[in-house]
């Protein structure tokens, strides 16, 4: 039942992944690249990773995605011919990504160990009280001083903006 | 001790359970209960386009629909049945995947946020442990329906409609998350029955009125956000009908309008049960302390309290649109961003500080 999952949403995701590159406009682009991230967010629920896969969608489909649109329709000469890729940029694009990807298949292949196979999650590994109590651990283990320096530039991002609409009175 | 005093089965699942091995009731219960959620869906909004119809006319002193049925009961029924019949047409130019793609986006994320609602102890189809996050991520998603509906319609006011409302959308959400994390911070919990089953007591229990002051201002900054998230008046910037004629539904007729007013309505009342869940106590009987009636009070359903509760917020959203003249768009990003904002922000600070001195217990 698993594997029958998995497959199916690796295939899904290939697929529109696929299609956030080939489609000729733009906004459909985004569309599927929509689609994309919601299948990868269903991977990680099949992996029990239920907080990585609800980052994923408000991070990227909530935050990324929403500009990503905005720009678009703020954008002119939409899904007209002219945005439509040369054969010379073609070419180098080909090169370009099938380079990439013959460096990731080898870099995968290689890695694939008996001892690399992912295993069952215990329980509350992905959990958000565990994934909180790591992020504060003090101890050599845990990410207290990157989670504090995030959480710091975050609220003078927060508190950045509400400054620069404050100003133009 | 939560789960012996507020058991997370009902009747209908236990009987599921009983005549089915565990792994087949474990799906016929999912289907149940997404079913359920689903008919709720398709149900409400006939409820509260009559009810928003009467509460309007009774504040401009008319009667409102008085024929159809009782005062009107059925009007909205005769309503969506016309709708249902009348026919879709897509402008010349416009692009159909995104023009019929979009209307279905806004019912199917407030759909998805009442799966994990607790309209009771027992009646809840799934609990999260991040619920609340599940909420905030799954909420951003009706925003792509109204930028794409505003887009692909291929008209001038639907685009501006769908830029206003993008806008105003991403810009109040960043009030409802802080709001959110603050009750999470209270709470110490970012489920939403565990959050409920945080407010135990009396009246005096609930988050709106538990935190010393604090509570209400926050109540208040989410009833403000909510109703802008809403693109209710008097924040409907998005389809000013006198600027805009109808903003980003201008172009949508028969189903696929209808799909957006369904949505619009299901939202109001999403928004109502989060408020219910976060401030008022949920499902929990309002308990004032006095023996009898507590008990009297305990004796009604915690889905009746819910329902009641969730109403009056919606009845509040009503009082709102009819009450304010709407605002402008420059005074609407004023509002959140130079007033909500750093109001929350210094709320959510205060709530840190309760929290970290312990004068609030868990």
């Amino acid at each position: 039942m698993h594997d029958f999952l998995f497959y199916g949403l690796a295939g899904l995701l290939v697929l529109s992944s696929l299609l956030v590159v080939i489609l000729p406009n733009l906004l459909h682009g985004a569309i599927s690249l929509i689609g994309s991230f919601f299948v990868t967010a269903a991977l990680y629920i099949l992996l029990q990773m239920e907080f990585v896969a609800l980052a994923q969608i408000m991070v990227y489909i909530g935050g990324i995605v929403v500009f990503i649109l905005i720009i678009i329709l703020l954008t002119t000469r939409l899904g007209e011919e002219s945005l439509a890729p040369g054969p010379g940029q073609k070419v180098w694009g080909l090169a370009i990504s099938g380079a990439l990807g013959g460096l990731i298949f080898y870099l995968v292949i290689d890695s694939i160990q008996p001892e690399n196979v992912a295993m069952q999650a215990d329980e509350e590994a992905g959990g958000l009280e565990q994934i909180g109590l790591r992020l504060l651990d003090t101890t050599s283990d845990g990410f207290i001083v990157p989670f504090e320096i995030v959480s710091v530039l975050l609220f003078i991002s927060l508190v950045g903006a509400v400054v620069i609409a404050r100003k133009d009175k | 001790m939560n789960d012996i005093a507020f058991p997370t089965t009902n009747a209908i699942g236990d009987l599921v359970r009983a005549n089915f091995p565990a792994s087949s009731a474990y799906i016929i219960n999912g289907i149940l209960g997404i079913a359920a959620v689903l008919i709720t869906v398709a149900l409400i909004p006939v409820f509260l386009v009559w009810m928003e119809r009467k509460v309007a006319a009774h504040f401009q002193a008319r009667l409102g629909p008085m024929r159809v049925g009782f005062h009107g009961t059925l009007q909205s029924v005769a309503d969506g049945l016309k709708l249902l019949f009348k026919e879709v047409l897509k402008p010349a130019g416009a692009d159909s995947f995104g023009f019929f793609l979009a209307p279905i986006l806004p019912a199917t994320a407030s759909f998805l946020v009442m799966t994990i609602i607790p309209f009771d102890h027992h009646l809840q189809v799934t609990d999260l442990n991040g619920g609340v996050i599940y909420v905030i991520a799954i909420s951003g998603l009706s925003v792509f329906g109204i930028l794409l509906a505003g887009w692909s319609s291929n008209n001038k006011y639907s685009l501006l409609g769908a830029m206003r409302s993008g806008a105003q959308l991403i810009s109040y959400e960043i009030s409802l998350a802080i709001i959110m994390l603050l009750i999470v911070l209270v709470s110490g919990t970012a489920s939403l029955r565990e959050i409920v089953l945080s407010q135990q007591g009396t009246v005096l229990d609930w988050w709106i009125f538990k935190l010393p002051g604090l509570g209400l201002v926050a109540f208040i900054m989410y009833l403000i956000s909510s109703t802008a998230e809403l693109n209710r008046g008097p924040f409907d910037i998005s389809e000013a009908e006198s600027e805009l004629t109808g903003g980003f539904t201008t172009e949508y007729s028969g189903i696929s309008f209808s799909m957006f007013f369904l949505a619009e309505f299901v939202n109001m009342f999403v928004a109502g049960t989060l408020t219910t869940t976060f401030f008022l106590g949920g499902f929990l009987a309002p308990q004032i302390g006095l023996g009898t009636v507590d008990l009297l009070f305990d004796a009604v359903p915690g889905f009746v309290w819910f329902f009641l509760k969730t109403c009056f917020i919606i009845f509040l959203f009503m009082w709102f649109r009819w009450s304010f003249p709407r605002l402008r768009v420059d005074q609407l990003m004023e509002l959140e961003w130079k007033v909500l904002l750093p109001i929350n922000i210094i709320v959510l600070v205060l709530g840190a500080i309760f929290v970290a001195q312990g004068w609030i217990l868990p």
